[in-house]
């Protein structure tokens, strides 16, 4: 293993390499010793092949970082968990299935806004299902009679269908129909990003327009062979079929270091609730100062774990870490701390004097009585009336 | 003329497709500068920016600033008129119900005489609004029964300013004065909550070394702060000022040749504030005779001082007399009509300076003048067109018109602008006023607890949908801008009354197309006047950040600072207060062994129609508490949270209790902007002070009871 | 931007205009990010704001398991990029001060950013806008060492610099966007 490892520059390479020849394998496979490897589709081949090289150098270079080492590992561990194997299913799948498939997260912060992003998500995850499947020969239509397709996926026979159902025409054009959703998706996202201005206060405009262009030029020049095929006998087909070639591999090429690549890391929501959460979004760990619950156990660790590998010091004098409180404890911990007035860590408190000489009054000091000058005999009758205890508070 | 106005080099955020238009907020007296973003292609209204470069407030605003533009385009909005048919309020068209005003304000008048009409009016709106309500009254229906709701407001501090100065300005100098003054001594104003924007420059003088002297029942944000709270019992402040004005006198802090030259009745106030030594005013006012020496020696010794004062000291039945002492300290040391220093009154309403100078008071005229003044008369007759025979007397003040209701003197009602059903005190007599009217009418632009008790709904324009300019808390005259058009068939309160004086057969006298037009007739009718505003343009107050009245000629450069020269009494000498000490009207006994008392809280504005309907506001403030000393809270078993059922003499209500020791371990506190049963004015007093006439809201026995528990659980956050 | 927001304690007057302002903000959506607490509202009525400082190195982003928290080149801390959130509130957790808040309905997180389509263009967020108290100021570097000094015997220990790592136990005035 350790010459293996030692065969490539890092570990990103060698997890290239590992994926690039999984795929040859794989496409070696499905089309059958290449047997039925259509030529026509090398160029998408071989973008491709920069994709999956691309994405995992990307997903490597994210998993490194401890943040997200520390959350795969404690995922990782909490899998091989035996006892927790019912829990961490439940928690897995409920959360893809609302988080991942259903998005419902998305259409809480507005119907629009998830109908947009459930278009756009479902289209492309669809037309990338069919592109690879077909490019890399996974899978294959095969005539079984004049009336029956079968689909072959990796060189096993699957479905078989009647050649001209409803079925069929959906799985056709099932390009189509995904490219549409994008189509509708991508639109509706540019229509408000042009009316609403709120939208583009923190996004970087190349970032969040980019790929949005990006997928109309792929969906509609996409569509537009179908189009030319079906309504224009074919014309500029050929030409349509580079153009629209061009933008996939441009697309293709530009997903793993653009805002798209969002997708690939999402699934890592579903270990949020199995990690961190004993029962479904209830909090289970109390602030070491107010007692109000804020987290778990599993959490607050972690999270001491990557602040302290990245050489963050927030421990207090008591030895107590900041993550160890609520978030509002923290911010009244950080208040108290600065102005010298921090009852639940020093013995009283010391409230702030400035330079200027002068106290500044609030958080229930007061100015000294020689502030003021007064003469000295006011000074002494207030000093006796102060004896005589006035009715302060 | 530009809507939107900023100095050369502030920069303000202007969105794509958006513009600004450059006002003030519609709400307290400060009269915040801020800009209201519009959309440019719907025109509808968006959001606000800050107006920088506005000299009294700096782009600051509260909260209920911030949230101001909320209410303009709101859901709640009438957009209809509306009229009661079997007790349900039914939309109607504006002929509809002008036929019906007329119908009926014409048959009351028929059968009862003029005087049968009256009208309440209100200061949060316009001067050219307010002009007109005046003018309605006296011209449109001829009544006497005119007042406002100035009277639970400012009149306390009017009447003691009138009689001490000759002149009701709220303030003696400009604001931005503040931050140079040495002390300040607060009486009865939770500056902080209720006129939040002044705190920047207390705190910018409190930088630079100046002290701050609170008088308050409860350590307010303000207090909090300060170098000596002086925490007396509510009603108690003549005596409290008597025996500062004693200690200044004894510690030899009088500025003599001032007095000498400037003031009348020295030698009987000092007669008369000889027996307030610290020892006596320490038992009637319960404040430690420390704090007193202590704030007595504070203010004598610093150069420059301001006085300053609010509804605190106003709203007590002993309100002028408080003015008056108060504004004594400030004349015995000589610092009124000087540089960062003076005496000043912080309006609560957002016009209230302006609107009470403009004859909405029973007894007053436009420019201040009197209505039993026969030059005065003839003078504003002449300018309404009018024989001054026709010249209604004077009327009665505000809560003493449900008095007349009863007596069944006063038989219909225009109420504009304002929500007594909410804001008077003793509520169940107004509900019953209200009720037993014939014929109520009132303007309003959201259906507000008064509203309610209508028979017609008029729908009026929030302070944004008109042009006009409105008076803030220094006497400043400013320029409200129209934001956007009238949402729905709403009209701007001058054209409601137009309206129905036309009907009324006075159309001749309300010949208006535009506010522009009112303001240059008031101008005309404050000529000459104490209030003057002749000299004042709207353009003036663009170009000049707004001119202080008076300004009797357009070559006049306006009188930020009051009195320099001489004040407005008849031989131009100040007149010191004179005044011994008095109960409240209302003193705990053994059956209502505690003190009472009402007022604001940050969040919300006056009777709370506009702020309860703010989503952020209610989100802060959604309902009342009572809000009291633990050491109290323990003698009743009562906890944070816990209900707690408060009696006076007149009613009852159920609150929640809030505990803190920021106040008097024998007072309770319960803001007032809540209406029906969570309405806190059911409990208040009417001991009216005998010359303002002012209610007393700040002081009023109280029993208490602790309610079985029904506790919600306590939020921290 | 060589602007720095500036925090006062004591001159809060816990009027929340900051927090009504902070709705305001472009791309807020009507919810503030920023908070106003009481010390202790049974001893007194001391309330203080609390926003963020945005860290030369923060806390927050380092925590992020999605990397989903950017800086921009001014060196404001964004609120977590949506697509890349996956919910698991870390941030929260990591920061020191307890800025960032989290929407669970949404499965968002959402932070203070100086109101960045106002700081981007050195006009000041609307919080330090509007605050009647000065509270919260947004002023130069030149000043706030002015302001700090007259200050300074806070407790800033003497001739050490705060270091990212540990600036919030330092002055309130080491916070904001500033360039050194
Ligand atoms: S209510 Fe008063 S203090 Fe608040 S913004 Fe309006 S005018 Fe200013
Ligand atoms: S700077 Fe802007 S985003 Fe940050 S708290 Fe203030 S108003 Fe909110
Ligand atoms: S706006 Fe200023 S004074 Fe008001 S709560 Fe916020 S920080 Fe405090």
């Amino acid at each position: 293993m350790k010459s293996l490892e030692r065969s490539f520059y890092s570990k990103s390479s060698k997890y290239s390499f590992i994926v690039v020849l999984l795929l040859f394998f794989s496409i070696w496979i499905g089309t059958e010793n290449f047997l039925h490897f259509d030529m026509a589709l090398m160029g998408y081949l071989i973008s491709s092949l920069i994709f999956a090289i691309g994405l995992t150098i990307r997903m490597s270079s994210w998993l490194l970082r401890p943040a997200t080492r520390q959350v795969i590992q404690r995922s990782l561990k909490n899998l091989r968990q035996r006892k927790y194997k019912r829990r961490n299913m439940k928690a897995i799948l409920k959360t893809a299935f609302e988080n991942i498939f259903l998005q419902k997260f998305i259409f809480k912060r507005g119907i629009y806004r998830g109908v947009q992003h459930f278009l756009i998500a479902w289209g492309c995850i669809g037309s990338f299902a069919i592109t690879f499947g077909l490019t890399f020969g996974w899978m294959h239509f095969e005539l079984v009679d004049p009336e029956t397709y079968t689909i072959v996926v990796m060189g096993v026979e699957t479905i078989s269908m009647a050649a001209h159902g409803l079925f069929a025409e959906m799985v056709y054009n099932g390009l189509n129909i995904t490219a549409s959703m994008v189509l509708i998706g991508v639109c509706m996202a540019l229509t408000r990003r042009i009316i609403n201005e709120d939208v583009k206060v923190t996004q970087r405009a190349e970032f969040d327009l980019f790929p949005l262009f990006l997928l109309l030029a792929v969906t509609v020049t996409g569509l537009l062979l179908t189009v030319s095929y079906v309504l224009l006998d074919g014309w500029m087909h050929h030409y349509m079929t580079l153009v629209h070639q061009v933008t996939v591999v441009v697309l293709l090429i530009y997903f793993p270091f653009g805002k798209l690549f969002h997708l690939p890391i999402r699934p890592l929501t579903t270990a949020v609730p199995m990690n961190y959460q004993e029962e479904w979004k209830v909090d289970t760990r109390p602030c070491l100062r107010c007692g109000t619950v804020y987290s778990s156990d599993p959490q607050v660790s972690d999270v001491k774990e990557i602040l302290s590998v990245q050489q963050f010091d927030l421990q207090l004098e008591d030895g107590s870490y900041l993550s160890d409180y609520c978030p509002a404890c923290r911010r009244r911990i950080r208040v108290m701390k600065q102005l010298n007035n921090q009852p639940h860590l020093q013995q009283g408190h010391n409230p702030i004097l400035t330079r200027n000489g002068s106290e500044m009054s609030g958080f229930g000091s007061r100015r000294t009585d020689d502030y003021y000058n007064f003469p000295d005999h006011v000074q002494k009758e207030l000093e006796q009336h102060k004896e005589e205890g006035g009715n302060e508070r | 003329m530009s809507d939107f106005i900023a100095k050369e080099g502030i920069q303000n955020l202007h969105k794509p497709g958006e513009k600004l238009i450059t006002t003030h907020c519609c709400y307290c007296g400060m009269q915040c500068g801020m800009h209201i973003r519009v959309n440019k292609s719907s025109g509808k209204v968006v959001g606000v920016e800050p107006r920088y470069d506005w000299p009294v407030t700096n782009g600051k605003m509260c909260p209920k600033g911030v949230t101001a533009y909320q209410t303009i385009d709101h859901q709640d909005r009438i957009t209809k008129p509306l009229i009661k048919k079997n007790g349900e309020f039914v939309e109607s068209s504006w002929k509809e119900a002008l036929d019906l005003i007329e119908k009926n304000f014409k048959r009351l008048q028929e059968e009862s005489g003029k005087d049968a009409l009256s009208v309440f009016g209100g200061v949060s709106m316009t001067n050219e609004k307010c002009y007109l309500v005046g003018k309605y009254a006296r011209v449109g229906l001829g009544t006497r029964y005119l007042d406002y709701n100035g009277r639970f407001c400012m009149s306390s501090a009017a009447g003691g300013f009138i009689q001490t100065f000759g002149v009701d300005r709220g303030s003696t100098l400009p604001w931005t004065e503040l931050e140079h003054s040495d002390c300040f001594f607060l009486a009865g104003s939770n500056t902080a909550e209720c006129h939040p924007t002044s705190i920047q420059w207390f705190w910018k003088a409190k930088d630079k070394g100046a002290k701050l002297i609170v008088a308050d029942p409860r350590e307010t944000p303000t207090a909090r702060v300060a170098d000596v709270h002086l925490d007396l019992k509510p009603g108690t402040d003549s005596a409290l000022a008597n025996g500062m004005l004693h200690l200044i006198i004894k510690e030899g802090y009088v500025d003599k040749e001032y007095v000498s030259k400037r003031c009348n009745n020295f030698e009987e106030l000092k007669q008369n504030v000889d027996k307030f030594t610290p020892e006596y005013t320490s038992e009637i006012t319960g404040v430690a005779v420390e704090k007193l020496i202590k704030a007595a020696h504070i203010y004598g010794m610093s150069p420059r001082s301001v006085v300053m004062f609010a509804r605190g000291v106003e709203q007590q039945s002993k309100g002028v007399d408080n003015v008056r002492l108060y504004s004594s300290m400030a004349l015995l040391r000589g610092q009124v009509g000087k540089f960062a220093s003076g005496v000043a009154t912080f309006t609560g309403q957002g016009n209230g300076q302006g609107g009470r100078e403009h004859g909405q008071k029973s007894d007053l005229l436009p420019g201040y003048r009197k209505l039993t003044d026969p030059a005065a008369v003839e003078y504003i007759s002449s300018i309404w067109g009018i024989d001054p025979s026709e010249m209604p007397k004077p009327g009665v003040s505000a809560y003493e018109m449900f008095g007349e209701i009863e007596k069944g003197n006063i038989r219909g009602m225009h109420v504009i602008c304002s929500n007594p059903a909410v804001s008077a005190p003793n509520l169940e007599h107004i509900w019953n006023g209200f009720k037993k009217l014939d014929f109520l009418v009132v303007s309003d632009f959201f259906l507000s607890e008064t509203a309610s008790f209508a028979d017609v709904v008029l729908p009026a324009t929030t302070w944004a949908e008109d042009e006009g300019t409105t008076t803030n808390i220094e006497g400043r005259v400013i320029r409200i801008r129209k934001v956007t058009d009238p949402i729905g068939e709403s009209k701007p309160d001058w054209e409601i009354l137009s309206l129905i004086a036309e009907r009324m057969g006075k159309g001749k006298h309300f010949l208006y197309n535009e506010a522009g037009e009112i303001f240059d007739e008031f101008r005309l009718a404050t000529k000459g006047g104490k209030a003057d505003y002749y000299g004042i343009t709207w353009d003036r107050i663009d170009r000049e950040n707004g001119v202080f009245w008076p300004c009797p000629a357009e070559d006049h450069p306006g009188t930020p600072t009051m009195f320099e020269e001489s004040f407005y009494t008849e031989d131009g000498k100040a007149n010191l207060g004179v005044v011994g000490w008095k109960e409240a009207g209302e003193v705990p006994t053994k059956d209502y062994p505690l003190f009472l008392t009402t007022g604001r809280v940050v969040f919300h504005y006056l009777s709370g129609n506009q702020t309860r309907r703010v989503d952020f506001l209610m989100e802060q403030c959604p309902e009342p508490f009572a809000e009291m000393h633990p050491a109290l809270a323990s003698r009743y078993q009562l906890e944070d949270g816990d209900m707690v059922k408060l009696k006076t003499p007149r009613s009852h209500m159920t609150v929640k209790t809030k505990i803190t020791k920021a106040i008097r371990k024998d007072t309770v506190f319960v803001p007032y902007h809540w209406g029906k049963e969570l309405a806190v004015n059911q409990l208040t007093s009417d001991c009216l002070d005998p010359i303002s006439r002012m209610p007393e809201f700040k002081v009023c026995a109280l029993q208490m009871e602790k309610l079985p528990a029904k506790k919600e659980g306590i939020t921290r956050e | 931007m060589n602007k720095i927001m500036y925090l006062e304690f004591e001159r809060c007057i816990g009027c929340r205009a900051c927090q009504a302002a902070c709705r305001e903000c472009g791309d807020h959506d009507a919810k503030e990010r920023n908070y106003v607490e009481y010390v202790d509202f049974t001893e007194s009525r001391q309330t203080y704001p609390m926003l963020c400082m945005q860290c030369k190195d923060p806390a927050c982003a380092r925590v992020c398991p999605a990397n989903a928290i950017q800086i921009t080149d001014e060196g404001v801390v964004l609120s977590a990029m949506e697509e890349k959130c996956i919910g698991c509130r870390n941030c929260t957790f990591g920061c020191p001060f307890g800025i960032p808040k989290f929407d669970f309905e949404e499965n968002k997180m959402y932070k203070c950013d100086m109101c960045y389509d106002r700081s981007k263009h050195d006009i000041a967020p609307m919080c330090a806008s509007v605050c009647p108290s000065d509270a919260i100021r947004f002023i130069d570097f030149d000043e706030m060492q002015q302001l700090r000094r007259r200050r300074s015997q806070m407790n800033l220990v003497e001739g050490k610099k705060p270091q990212e790592g540990n600036k919030w136990e330092y002055v309130p005035e080491f916070f904001g966007v500033y360039t050194d």
